[in-house]
């Protein structure tokens, strides 16, 4: 069973004392999975994690039941499209997919055979000749896509695959992404924007600060988001009153006295009508002196995640 | 086997093209220009004596000190060069009289009339010749050119990929870590062998190029191929040697200057050290099989002496043997960096 799954548990990864991912158990099963997140929490490590390009600091991994630490084994079921824009020297796209497989075994014919085949269906056959320096953006992109299914991976990762893509090629893309789930195979890939991938993901792994946030069903993901609830902290003169009076006013999950003696700790899934009441409450004379979201950054992704990411 | 083959072949134009490498064949070549520039000049001098008048050696070697001027002048008739001067103060006449015999030029110096000191010099003395090229051997092309020709292509195997963005690649591909090792390991040192082999082939071939017909037989029949083999083969030992070093260097460590110096002194300071640690030197290894002992001039400072001085050879088996240790050693030790190594382009 847990061949069919790629395994994390408990892992972290520390860049010296610079936090890549902290405590990551996930259990991935095939099909399309999206990691979404901001820049900087995590994802390219988690990538680099699972095909063996960075060591956990503590914690292990298998991917469909192969150790990253053995790159000869693993390889042959996993096809990573990093995104490091590097491409080597002097190298044509062709020459470099057909070297790739060169490691792979293939004697040369077949080699040239399965590059053409990989870069044709990236659609880059008309620049196949011409060297990757000279690519575009996209293009390069696209020849590491073509490198990392040539020889059509049962794992594929794929960091940021989407990014500077024309809609053309991004349409053709993903359906290549849907036609190698359909078969059984895992296809994980990284984006900024939930909206971007939520459509075609069987699962979304949202991620934040090296920590999952949210894992699962698209559907449920979302909605677990919308009910997460706010919490928030009352300052006021009278933290007793206010919190009874708030519990009859409003839809509130849960109301503390601040042990710090600063007011009202307060959660909330509803926070419109928190912020009415807190309005009323004011405007019948009680002394209110701010209110100050408690948990923002969590608060603030999720509005990045679901908001699109400006 | 396979594997570090196909990667040995798909590294091997970068080992030898790169553009980091140009000047590692400069190094290789310096000697070679460097001879065959003697040569030249050498085959200018016999040019221009060999239309000179002659005088027959056994009567030039008759001369003794304190012979006059003129005795030697009337016996041997005209010289080639005649130069005559003062020295102030001392009230000193000096003259110089040079005569040539065919092979050698003689030089008598005087005094107030006397002869005082008998100089000769061959135009070219293979014998000489084959010292002077012994030296450069051991004091540059293997302390220096070998060296930093080896750090050069070996310490950007790894480095110069992550430099470059580019090894991630290699390390995405289905070979062990060890395999990945082995092949860039190979490239490096089919490269480096190439390289600094034919350096060596070609200083040599310039060294026998411009001697005479007669010493080069004599030569030839003797040692020169021998001689040949073992300094080609040393240099090779070299990169051996040294490239497994650097290779490792590489990988353990960012700055390749510090490895670089250590070695270099490391290496320095082997005829210090004792018995056992000496045999930790590459140096040591390779001055034991070159075929001809270094010539040391006696003005050279002790220190500087103690330096260059190479250390107490052992025979070629076991420094063949030595050197091909030593790398095995470094490499497993490298083999085990390199499972560890994570892509961190960000840092560098
Ligand atoms: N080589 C490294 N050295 C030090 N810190 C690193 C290194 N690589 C990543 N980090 C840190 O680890 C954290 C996670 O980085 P990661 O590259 O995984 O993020 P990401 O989600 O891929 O971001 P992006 O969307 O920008 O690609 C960041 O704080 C980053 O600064
Ligand atoms: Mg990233």
């Amino acid at each position: 069973m847990s061949d069919e799954l790629i395994l994390f548990h408990n892992v972290s990864k520390f860049y010296g004392d610079v936090l890549g991912v902290n405590k990551v158990d996930l259990r991935i099963p095939s099909g399309i999975t999206s990691l979404v997140g901001p820049n900087g929490s995590g994802k390219t490590t988690l990538m680099n994690l699972m095909s063996g390009l960075v060591h956990p600091g503590s914690g292990s991994i298998t991917v469909r039941g192969i150790s990253p630490f053995a790159p000869e084994k693993l390889m042959r079921i996993l096809g990573y499209a990093t995104q490091y824009d590097a491409a080597p020297r002097g190298v044509t796209g062709f020459g470099f997919v057909v070297a790739g497989l060169l490691l792979y075994g293939y004697r040369q014919a077949e080699a040239e055979r399965r590059a053409a085949l990989a870069i044709e269906t990236v659609s880059l056959t008309h620049a196949a000749q011409r060297k990757i320096a000279a690519y575009s953006k996209g293009m390069r992109q696209r020849i590491r896509l073509a490198q990392a299914i040539a020889h059509e991976p049962a794992v594929l990762v794929l960091d940021e695959p989407l990014n500077g893509l024309d809609p053309l090629v991004r349409a053709e893309t993903i359906a290549l992404f849907r036609n190698y789930a359909a078969q059984g195979r895992h296809v994980i890939l990284s984006s900024h924007v939930l909206q971007e991938v939520d459509v075609f993901s069987d699962q979304v792994i949202l991620i934040a600060n090296g920590m999952i946030v949210a894992e699962g069903e698209i559907r449920n993901v979302r909605d677990e988001i919308h009910e997460h609830p706010s919490q928030f902290l009352l300052h006021c003169q009278h933290p007793a009153r206010v919190a009874s009076m708030l519990f009859d006013q409003a839809d509130v999950t849960e109301v503390k006295i601040d042990p710090g003696g600063r007011g009202v700790l307060v959660m909330t899934r509803q926070r419109e009508a928190f912020a009415a009441a807190v309005q009323r409450i004011a405007l019948n004379g009680e002394e209110i002196d701010g209110v100050m979201p408690m948990d923002e950054n969590v608060d603030a992704l999720y509005e990045y995640l679901i908001g699109g990411g400006k | 086997m396979n594997q570090i083959w196909i990667i040995a072949k798909l590294e091997l134009r970068r080992a030898f093209f790169s553009k980091r490498a140009l000047w590692v064949y400069l190094l290789a070549l310096f000697p070679a220009v460097i001879f065959v520039g003697h040569g030249i000049s050498v085959k200018m001098q016999r040019d221009e004596f060999a239309g000179k008048p002659t005088v027959s050696a056994a009567l030039l070697d008759r001369m003794a000190v304190g012979t006059a001027d003129a005795d030697v002048l009337a016996a041997a008739g005209k010289p080639l060069q005649d130069r005559s001067w003062d020295q102030r103060g001392r009230n000193i006449k000096r003259r110089t009289l040079m005569y040539f015999d065919g092979s050698r030029r003689v030089w008598f110096e005087f005094e107030n009339g006397a002869l005082r000191n008998t100089r000769r010099r061959e135009l070219s003395s293979i014998d000489e010749d084959r010292k002077v090229y012994a030296g450069m051997f051991q004091y540059f092309y293997l302390r220096l050119a070998v060296f930093f020709g080896s750090l050069g292509i070996f310490i950007n195997l790894f480095r110069g990929e992550m430099i470059d963005k580019s090894l991630h690649f290699w390390f995405l591909s289905p070979v062990r870590r060890e395999v990945l090792l082995l092949g860039k390991y190979c490239a490096g040192l089919i490269a480096s062998a190439v390289i600094f082999g034919g350096g060596a082939v070609l200083s040599f071939g310039a060294l026998l190029a411009y001697q005479t017909s007669a010493d080069l037989q004599a030569y030839w029949q003797a040692d020169a191929l021998y001689h040949g083999t073992w300094y080609v083969i040393s240099a090779m030992l070299g990169c051996v040697g040294y490239g497994s070093v650097f290779l490792a260097a590489g990988l353990l460590l960012r700055n390749p200057i510090i490895p670089a110096l250590v070695m270099l002194l490391w290496e320095s300071i082997n005829g210090f050290l004792p018995e056992l640690l000496q045999k930790l030197s590459v140096l040591h290894y390779l001055q034991s099989i070159c075929p001809v002992p270094p010539p040391m001039d006696p003005n050279v400072p002790p220190l500087l002496r103690l330096v260059l001085a190479p250390t107490e050879p052992t025979s070629a088996g076991v420094a063949i043997l030595g050197v091909l240790g030593l790398t095995a050693l470094v490499l497993y030790v490298a083999s085990r960096a390199v499972r560890r190594l994570e892509i961190n382009y960000g840092t560098e």
